[in-house]
């Protein structure tokens, strides 16, 4: 970081402005033809039907709300770099924030997608909406989908307001060294800042209001994902562990994301000087934290069960343990809570390739987790005639395959059109005085 | 300090690539016979904050307003639905503040930010296309710029007070 000045930063920051090379495009193209995939699983599910997906009785909620709780968990390490690593003034998020806030943004916008491909009948979807109606039928409040509704549309609208507000500095730095058509559209879309003394004055109370916002929102609404579940009675769900839980392991798996979002484009940007290998490890050294939060709640799933002496609540543990879904479980655990262990290792978690294979071995734990907890609760819960086996369908599979490849074609947009480092915060950071001044 | 939107003749912009510079000059210029404008910069300056006696954001007050709103708003929407069903489930009472606390929670959030943007965009006078006729793309990057008026005759004493204390001088017509 000393290295650099301002007139580096923004050099560098704007060099990934510059025109891609053709590779970029390809990766595009792959990812375009990922989402066209996913899209057409989606149209041939709304033409036959949600039975094409392989949700039944007694696995009602399949890999579209698995899909859905793993989208939003990714969502929260952004706000949690962003708003509240900033009202901690820890200066190590400034080189990672914007890129976190927008993997925020866009990880919320493909977990939205899901409750609409879980409905079935999407052209339905506006009965979720409250409004006057000749139906005289009003959304109740009392459902936890409902909460849903509010916190999720309430999160997207919030994190992208942030997002937008904290890029408005930079938009206007790229406009002053812009020409053409770019130079038009940054003109309009950084809304004529200029820096003056009285646009910091609002600007720097108005950012931290919506950091000091952002906080609280980002943790109910997680917690509010979590009574989805907790609110109901099925064994392995009703449990009030639920929110803290969820939140903790969201923040697990955003930070990992981040790591696996952040690895390759320091690498392909040339961000080595900006991205040091200091922020990486503090956001390992996170992981090593929520990764332990994340087991003592394991553990203490299955205290409190042996504990209840309930015999379907200990029957639903067993069975995640030793079922026939313990493989996922197994996958969970390992990745989840001793993987991150290794980043107790300093030669670990400061080599960019351990760092980049743990991350996404994380992602791929915290995905099964979701698969755990909805899977096995309701495949095996009180009437044993009841119980029943889920496994997703190539439907499923492909809608699956188009989430991610929509998440990651968002952002390789967003990298190449946009600031994808934050110049003023990196320039304020040098400022007040190296790579942790905050 | 107000911005200074008197017309003059002449603008000239002082452009410094160190803040206490910027910041010298900012103080200095009210002992002048010329008139600050005002001062642009690509970071917060808390300097130059200190120097022009920048007042307290009323931003605060926006986001306050529109927190109060949604919360209310948010506990009379999910209220006024409830009532509309007028079902008795699971024995609990027909309007449950506990469940409508998260509705009232979400939606305070929610307006509070829009206060905020709202807060933000008056008192910013954003967007302020007009603002970019006296500016500099270098305040952008790496300079600090003190705009001062003065009248068609005193701008070269004007671009020559910049230089002597280490910046360059930008005219523009006013």
């Amino acid at each position: 970081m000393s290295e650099l000045t301002y007139a580096t930063i923004d050099q560098t920051v704007l060099q990934t402005l510059e025109k891609p090379r053709p590779g970029y495009w390809a990766a595009v193209a792959v990812l375009a033809g990922g989402i066209l995939l996913g899209a057409a699983c989606w149209l041939y599910q709304i033409f036959v039907g949600i039975g094409v997906g392989g949700q039944n009785n007694p696995v009602a909620w399949g890999t579209y709300l698995i899909n859905f709780v793993f989208w939003v968990g990714i969502a929260h390490s952004g706000t949690l770099i962003s708003a509240i690593l900033h009202l901690f003034r820890a200066g190590w998020r400034n080189p990672i924030a914007r890129a976190a806030e927008t993997m925020t943004v866009f990880a919320v916008c493909t977990a939205g997608l899901f409750p609409f491909i879980h409905l079935g009948r999407v052209w339905a979807v506006y009965y979720m909406l409250p409004y006057p109606n000749q139906r005289t039928l009003w959304p109740n409040f009392q459902s936890p989908l409902m909460f849903d509704v509010v916190a999720i549309s309430t999160y997207l609208t919030v994190s992208s307001l942030f997002w937008y507000t904290g890029m408005l500095p930079d938009l206007a730095t790229v406009r002053d060294r812009a020409t053409g058509l770019r130079k038009k559209v940054f003109t309009v879309i950084s809304l004529g800042w200029t820096g003056k003394h009285e646009q910091w004055r609002h600007y720097t109370r108005g950012y931290l209001f919506f950091a000091a916002l952002a906080t609280p929102l980002v943790i109910s609404v997680h917690s509010v994902v979590s009574w989805d579940f907790a609110l109901g009675v099925v064994p392995g769900w009703h449990t009030t562990i639920f929110a803290p839980y969820f939140v903790a392991g969201a923040i697990h798996s955003g930070l990992a994301m981040v790591l696996t979002l952040m690895i390759p484009l320091r690498h392909i940007f040339h961000y080595e000087k900006i991205i040091t290998v200091d922020v990486l490890e503090n956001v390992a050294k996170t992981i090593i934290l929520t990764g332990m939060i994340v087991g003592f709640a394991y553990a203490t799933e299955f205290f409190i069960a042996w504990y209840s002496f309930n015999t379907v609540e200990i029957e639903v543990f067993r069975y995640r343990m030793l079922g026939d879904y313990r493989v996922g479980f197994w996958i969970m655990v390992v990745c989840n809570t001793i993987i991150p262990l290794l980043f107790f290792f300093k030669k670990i978690r400061t080599s960019i390739r351990w760092l980049f294979g743990l991350s996404l071995l994380v992602n791929v734990g915290m995905w099964f987790e979701r698969f755990v907890i909805i899977i096995t609760s309701v495949a095996r819960d009180f009437i044993p005639h009841a119980w029943g086996l889920y496994a997703p369908t190539a439907i499923e599979f492909g809608i699956m395959l188009g989430s991610f490849c929509l998440f990651f074609f968002l952002f390789l947009l967003f990298v190449k059109h946009l600031p994808s480092v934050s110049m003023t915060e990196i320039k304020e950071t040098l400022h007040e005085g190296g790579p942790h001044a905050g | 300090m107000k911005e200074d939107r008197m017309p003059a003749e002449r603008y000239v912009m002082g452009l410094f690539s160190d803040e206490d510079q910027a910041a010298a000059v900012a103080a200095d210029l009210p002992n002048t016979p010329w008139k600050l404008a005002r001062v642009h910069s690509p970071i917060p300056s808390h300097k130059l904050a200190q120097v022009l006696k920048v007042k307290k954001s009323a931003v605060g007050w926006f986001t306050l307003a529109g927190g109060i709103i949604g919360f209310f708003t948010g506990f009379l929407l999910a209220i006024f639905t409830a009532t509309r069903w007028g079902l008795i489930v699971s024995g609990k009472p027909v309007v449950s503040l506990i469940p409508f606390f998260i509705v009232g929670f979400e939606f305070t959030i929610l307006f509070a930010v829009f206060g905020n943007v709202i807060g933000l965009i008056t008192q910013t006078d954003l967007p302020d296309y007009g603002g970019l006729q006296h500016y500099d793309p270098r305040c952008s990057g790496s300079h600090f710029g003190v705009l001062a008026a003065c009248s068609e005759d005193g701008q070269a004493e004007l671009e020559d007070y910049f230089r002597r204390k280490g910046g360059q001088a930008r005219v523009f017509e006013a």
